[in-house]
């Protein structure tokens, strides 16, 4: 087993946190730590529980058993309701295929959270519109997800992962769907949006070229977690 | 390679991918085949309909007596039959006494041997019933030992209250016949043309929706097949093969709910024996469908699986790296879709004002142009819908989802709509036409139920030591001593005939002066008084008859006692007439107990009015009790202030049957392709979650999206119900008026429909919407 002590001043940790799905036993023991505007890579091959474990530190599954706390708070004695609230002030989410609704246009898309925070339409998208300058794709405010290219749509969707201002982003295998040069250029926009707010980002991937973006790489195999710099 | 060989191998491949593609493929086809199975098994249901009838009145006709042969005299092969009327809270039972006169006496059909005199052979419904604690007032009715059970060919269906009572007392008189045998082969008369159009209305007004149903059905998982086509695009399938792909998928879709169809049907027939619908059941066996209509839906059901996804995918360009439809599709054009609304009205149209004395409607045109009215709805809803979401904007989250979702694809919405918008409109038509209608089959009875509530028709006197006078005071005691019984008021009739002209002929009514009131206004009455009628069908007679001192000859029956002497006595005075409780004006002389002729045996017959208290619950049952046991014989009639032609009502009770089934299926299929809407987007409705997402955002969200649309179906709906309910009316020179309160239960039951399909889809949409939706290993 891997247990990580909770480094201090760390923002979001989990120890030894254990999740099946029938036979599976998807997380078997797995820690986790990260600082504010720390990026940590959590790479490992497919099946080996690194979406879970992004899962369980968003709070999106409550593991079977462990702890998770963020900003000294237990995530897993929180309700559904103060979960998904945090969810939606806290947090930052980036999909590997982006998640984007269809039917809403590239800003509204991005303006989403904001306006499931209670803001008003005018108000949330032109914040909105800001962050898809900075992320390079305000030409497509008016564009649905199915009329831009996959590289575009991933920009849109790191965009509205940031647009709320989160603590901590999750993404997902950002790049799984794009090549190597779109790739890269939403690494890179991801990475220096979350460090100019001093957002952490929680990254799984198994390419290593991704993790390449990040400070520190956690390594999850058969559900155990082993940190490359602070294993135990 | 042949065209035949072409499409027969794209068509295969197409039914590969319907079954091949693991979970979600299976799944896919199978919420398919349960849409279409639904439709198919109500198809089916109304193939079977009609045999299911001709089988109920080939059975009522094998047992009924009404032309049945009939002998002079008593033989070994006569049987004295007597039919015997009554009812149990509301279900009218059907009932025989029965006297074999000799060994070969004939018996009733589903008897194995007569019951002895006193026993009953009941069916087992009634069997039920009377053993049940609901059913035992009517056990004191029929209080005989049960001897045997009345098999299904001697019952019109499996609910039906039937008996047949032994007698060894039956005599040969009018209400009893002497038969040889049973059947009857009356001819039914024709129906007349405005209760066929109502009936042809019923079917496609019915039907309609169940068709446009099946079409919906067929579409399900349409964007996953767009895409699936795509990727065989990019392998190398040209666009003419993907099209064809997609109609093996499709055809593989019809033909599992063909054959889920026929597994409902046959599942449910089972247990058809169960169900009593608006007092009619049918036996499983019965429920059989034609086999040329079967055969006719197992081709139709797929063929127009295979047309509508055809038809489906014309605006739909399938490119290698994705379908075009993904983009924002053109917009819908509103001309050709009027096309099919306007050439129905131009069917209808030469038709108005025809009414019922110019002959027959052409069915075919009436048909043809109602379907195409009902099926224009389906062709403007999807503009419509379009039309109006692209006008809206603002709102909050929940509202914005909704009406984004609309503008991008608003014809799946517009498609789950169009079957509760045919039904509402085809019903909000027919309500208007019954209503108009009504009134030529709804007939005033002239009957006072604020009088009486029922009377008890008694014959007597055939029997010569008991005359009718008796027998009416036997009944009259019997009744005031039921349960809830307040008042009893029995009128005796018996003919009153001059000696030496035995053609002038009137009636003689004796009661006491209270019973005599009811027929006649009396300015003062006391017993031994005599009166004559005034206004009765056939003053002269009476008039002539009524002569102080002149002997008649009352009570005599061809079958009974002779008649006995009767004077007419002094002081005879003329008073009007008035309606008996019942409507009837009498005629006549009218004799107070005092001054009636004496002696037994005289025949005739009597009403006896009886009051109840409203406040007993059981009171009707104890008085037909009562009657019953006095008199098996009694006919009881309930008194009402209307009623309504036996087959104007049959019709009308069948559009409600109709229409309950109708909207069960639609809600069922409703609930599955919603079902298969949500499952679709489940991926998406996760992420959503994730991101923090209110649960009761995205419930309101898909309330938005059902009630938008279903708001815009009911106006359609209404307006082109009220243009088809007014054309009709003008077809049967009915002056055109409108229903409001059937307007607004119509269009409410659909919107309830929707709410329910929309509640009942609430707890699997927050399951789809759990966050681990978004697991992919």
């Amino acid at each position: 087993m891997t247990a990580h002590a909770a480094p201090a001043g760390s923002l979001l940790t989990a120890t030894d946190l254990r999740k099946t799905y029938g036979p599976t036993h998807a997380l078997d023991g797995a820690g986790f730590a990260i600082h504010p505007g720390e990026v940590v890579a959590i790479m490992g091959p497919s099946g080996s529980g690194k979406s879970t474990l992004l899962h369980c530190l968003a709070g999106i599954v409550t593991p079977d058993s462990g702890t998770i706390t963020y900003a000294g708070r237990d995530l897993t004695a929180m309700s559904d309701r103060e979960r998904s609230a945090l969810r939606r002030s806290e947090f930052g989410f980036v999909f590997q295929f982006g998640q984007l609704v269809p039917e809403l246009t590239c800003v509204e898309n991005v303006a989403l959270p904001l306006r499931l925070n209670g803001a008003g339409r005018r108000q949330a998208e032109r914040t909105a519109l800001d962050w898809m300058r900075k992320l390079e794709v305000d030409g497509l405010k008016d564009k649905r997800p199915g009329e831009v290219s996959g590289g575009q749509g991933q920009r849109v969707a790191v965009a509205r992962s940031l647009v709320t201002g989160p603590r901590v982003v999750f993404a997902d295998e950002p790049t799984g769907a794009l090549d190597s040069l779109n790739g890269e250029r939403v690494m890179q926009l991801l990475t220096e949006a979350a460090r100019a707010t001093n957002a952490a980002v929680v990254l799984v991937t198994h390419e290593t070229r991704v993790a390449a973006y990040s400070d520190r790489e956690i390594v999850v195999r058969d559900g155990r977690s082993r940190d490359m710099e602070h294993a135990i | 390679m042949s065209t035949l060989r072409t499409w027969s191998q794209d068509l295969r491949m197409g039914a590969r991918f319907a079954f091949g593609g693991g979970r979600e493929g299976w799944t896919r086809t199978l919420l398919t085949g349960i849409g279409v199975g639904l439709g198919a098994a109500l198809l089916l249901l109304t193939t079977a309909l009609p045999g299911a009838l001709a089988a109920r009145d080939l059975r009522s006709d094998a047992r009924s007596t009404w032309t049945a042969p009939t002998a002079e005299k008593a033989g070994p092969g006569t049987l004295l039959f007597a039919e015997v009327q009554t009812t149990f809270r509301n279900q009218d039972l059907y009932g025989g006494q029965l006297r074999p006169e000799g060994p070969d006496a004939p018996l009733p059909p589903g008897l194995k041997r007569f019951p002895g005199p006193g026993e009953l052979a009941v069916s087992p419904a009634l069997k039920d019933l009377l053993g049940s604690p609901e059913g035992r007032l009517l056990r004191d009715r029929l209080d005989g030992p049960i001897t045997q059970t009345i098999s299904d060919d001697g019952l019109i269906g499996p609910g039906e209250l039937a008996f047949y009572l032994g007698s060894d007392t039956l005599r040969d008189d009018s209400s009893v016949k002497r038969i040889t045998g049973f059947a009857n082969d009356i001819r039914p008369e024709k129906l007349d043309p405005v209760l066929m159009l109502l009936l042809v209305m019923v079917f496609v007004a019915l039907l309609m929706p169940v068709a446009v149903f099946v079409a919906a059905a067929v579409r399900f998982g349409g964007e996953a097949r767009d895409r699936r086509l795509a990727a065989l695009r990019l392998v190398g399938a040209d666009s003419r093969m993907a099209r064809r792909i997609a109609a093996g998928e499709a055809l593989a879709g019809a033909v599992t709910g063909l054959v889920l169809g026929a597994g409902f049907f046959y599942g449910v027939r089972q247990f058809a024996d169960r169900f009593t619908v608006l007092d009619r059941s049918v036996f499983p066996a019965d429920l059989t469908p034609s086999p040329w209509l079967a055969v006719l839906v197992a081709l139709a059901v797929p063929v127009a699986a295979v047309a509508v996804t055809l038809f489906a995918l014309r605006g739909v360009v399938i490119e290698p790296l994705g379908v075009v439809r993904t983009a924002k599709p053109a917009r819908r054009r509103i001309w050709w879709r009027l096309v099919m609304p306007v050439a129905g009205l131009g069917l209808l149209v030469p038709l108005m004002g025809r009414g019922r004395e110019h002959g027959d409607f052409n069915q075919w045109q009436v048909i043809g142009g109602v379907v195409l009215l009902l099926v224009g709805i389906t062709a403007i809803l999807p503009w419509l819908v379009e039309a109006v979401v692209s006008r809206l904007s603002g709102g909050g989250v929940a509202w914005q989802l909704a009406v984004r979702r609309l503008q991008l694809s608003s014809g799946t919405a517009a498609r789950l709509v169009n079957g509760i918008a045919v039904a509402v409109a085809g019903a909000i038509a027919l309500q208007m036409l019954f209503a108009g209608v009504e009134s030529d089959y709804t007939k005033a009875t002239g009957q006072d139920p604020s009088r009486a509530a029922m009377s008890v028709w008694v014959r007597g006197g055939q029997d010569p030591d008991t005359g009718i006078v008796e027998q009416v005071r036997t009944v009259s005691q019997k009744l005031r001593r039921a349960e809830g019984v307040t008042g009893v008021t029995p009128l005796t009739t018996v003919n009153a005939v001059a000696p030496k002209d035995p053609d002038r002929m009137t009636d003689l009514t004796i009661a006491s002066c209270p019973s005599l009131r009811e027929i006649a206004d009396l300015p003062s009455c006391k017993d031994g008084d005599t009166f004559l009628l005034r206004g009765g069908y056939d003053d002269a007679t009476a008039k002539a008859l009524a002569v102080p001192g002149d002997r008649l000859l009352v009570g005599g029956s061809p079958e009974g006692a002779p008649p006995v002497s009767w004077t007419v006595p002094k002081g005879v005075r003329a008073v009007p007439a008035r309606p008996d409780p019942a409507g009837t004006t009498r005629n006549g002389i009218l004799a107070t107990p005092g001054a009636a002729p004496q002696g037994r045996g005289v025949s005739g017959y009597s009403s006896v009015y009886v009051q109840l208290d409203p406040a007993a619950p059981d009171a009707m049952e104890q008085a037909r009790t009562a009657a019953f046991k006095a008199d098996p014989l009694a006919t009881v009639m309930t008194l009402k202030s209307t009623e309504q032609s036996n087959r104007f009502a049959s019709i009308r009770t069948g559009l409600y049957v109709g229409a309950v089934l109708v909207l069960l299926l639609i809600g069922a299929s409703m609930l599955v392709s919603q079902l298969e809407q949500l499952r679709e987007r489940k991926k998406l409705l996760s992420a959503l979650v994730a991101f923090g997402t209110r649960r009761s955002t995205l419930s309101l969200s898909v309330l938005w999206q059902t009630a938008l649309p279903i708001g815009l179906g009911l106006g359609l709906a209404t307006a082109t119900g009220l243009a088809l309910g007014a054309v009709l009316m003008r077809m049967t020179a009915v002056p055109v008026s409108v229903d409001w309160a059937s307007v607004a239960w119509m269009s409410g039951t659909g919107a309830a429909v929707v709410l329910l399909v929309t509640a009942l889809s609430l707890p699997p949409l927050l399951r789809l919407m759990r966050p681990d939706g978004l697991r992919t290993e």
